[in-house]
């Protein structure tokens, strides 16, 4: 074999799996980037009801998007979607904690009494203004108002099932893997959730 | 969600049927009406996780090549030694013995030395009487030895 054949080869040998490499990289980031694109907002909106706040909202969904990509992408994409969920309930409850364990250090604190995330925040500042005010969108944000606070109003667990199973569209498997819980427990929590509100929202709406 | 074709607006929980299907269609509309200030986070946040996620799956490509590393190490070793003893004279010097040819500058040293030539030519026939006599020694087999 001549020197030119074997210099050849051995590029070919290096710039085989390189390639090869790259494309599994770009196919596996392209899929990646389209399902966190189809649930981004989803996913930042069920964090606004839980949290209220839209800043904790973005805070979470991120966190979450990175510890999916970092830890699990490399599963399939069809174990995404309830991972990334369960990720995602994870650090809202850990900021609730968070915030319960900030409220009860702040009543310790003479002349601190008052908790900015008790301030009554008016869920109609996050409602997006591109469109004009009519009232069929009026009365649409007003019972979305009414959902948001039901459902916070709802235990975690509950509140989860609803979201995961109505909101989401998962079935009842995806939605037991996100809550890591049985699948019965997920038919109970979210029975439950689902008499609530409707016995509390009929009457509102 | 339905929309009706009465001008005048209806309560949106009318328009669908069950409690759960008013109320997805409630989310859903909620979550196209989220600002631009916010999609424009989310793009942000998603195109740092994708990175983050294509710079691990590189790594976990390297590592997975890790078992290769002592083999590698190996072959490269043994191509270098080659290469290095074709082209050194010690590798020049093996292939003119194998070709059978004499090494005439050893003879040439031996030859040409000037000093103490009669010493040399008393070995020399000191060498031939042992040589004579280890022959004689050889032939005769072990009862003659001493």
């Amino acid at each position: 074999m001549s020197g030119f054949d074997t210099l050849n080869v051995a590029w070919m040998v290096r710039d085989g799996p390189a390639a090869a490499r790259e494309e599994a990289v770009l196919e596996y980031t392209r899929e990646l980037e389209k399902f966190l694109a189809e649930i981004e907002r989803r996913a930042f909106r069920m964090a606004q009801v839980a949290l209220r706040d839209p800043d904790d909202a973005l805070d979470v969904v991120q966190d979450a998007m990175l510890k999916l990509a970092r830890n699990y992408a490399a599963r399939p994409s069809a174990e995404w979607r309830p991972l990334f969920y369960r990720i995602l309930e994870n650090g809202i409850r850990d900021l609730q904690r968070r915030r319960s364990v900030r409220k009860r250090f702040m009543t310790w604190l003479p002349g601190a009494k008052e908790d900015p995330d008790n301030e009554a925040q008016d869920p109609l500042e996050n409602v997006a203004d591109a469109a004009p005010a009519i009232p069929e969108t009026l009365m649409q944000g007003q019972a979305m108002e009414q959902l948001e606070v039901s459902l916070r109003a709802l235990p975690a667990r509950q509140r989860e099932a609803f979201m995961l199973r109505n909101f989401e569209g998962m079935d009842v498997a995806e939605t037991a893997t996100a809550m890591g819980c049985s699948e019965g427990s997920v038919k109970t929590h979210y029975s439950r959730a689902v008499h609530t509100l409707r016995q509390q929202l009929t009457e509102a709406w | 969600m339905t929309h009706s074709n009465n001008v005048e607006p209806r309560n949106p929980i009318e328009l669908s049927g069950s409690f759960e299907e008013r109320s997805r269609a409630l989310f859903h509309d909620s979550v196209e009406s989220v600002d631009f200030a916010t999609r424009s986070h989310l793009t942000q946040a998603r195109h740092a996780a994708v990175e983050a996620a294509a710079a691990s799956r590189r790594r976990a490509w390297f590592s997975r090549l890790g078992f290769l590393t002592p083999a590698a190490g190996v072959t490269a070793a043994a191509v270098l030694g080659v290469f290095l003893w074709m082209g050194s004279p010690l590798g020049h010097h093996a292939a003119t013995v194998a070709d059978g040819q004499p090494n005439l500058e050893d003879l040439e040293i031996v030859a040409s030395s000037d000093e103490g030539s009669g010493d040399a030519m008393d070995m020399l026939q000191d060498d031939i009487e042992f040589y004579d006599w280890a022959d004689k020694a050889a032939n005769s087999g072990p009862a003659t030895r001493g």
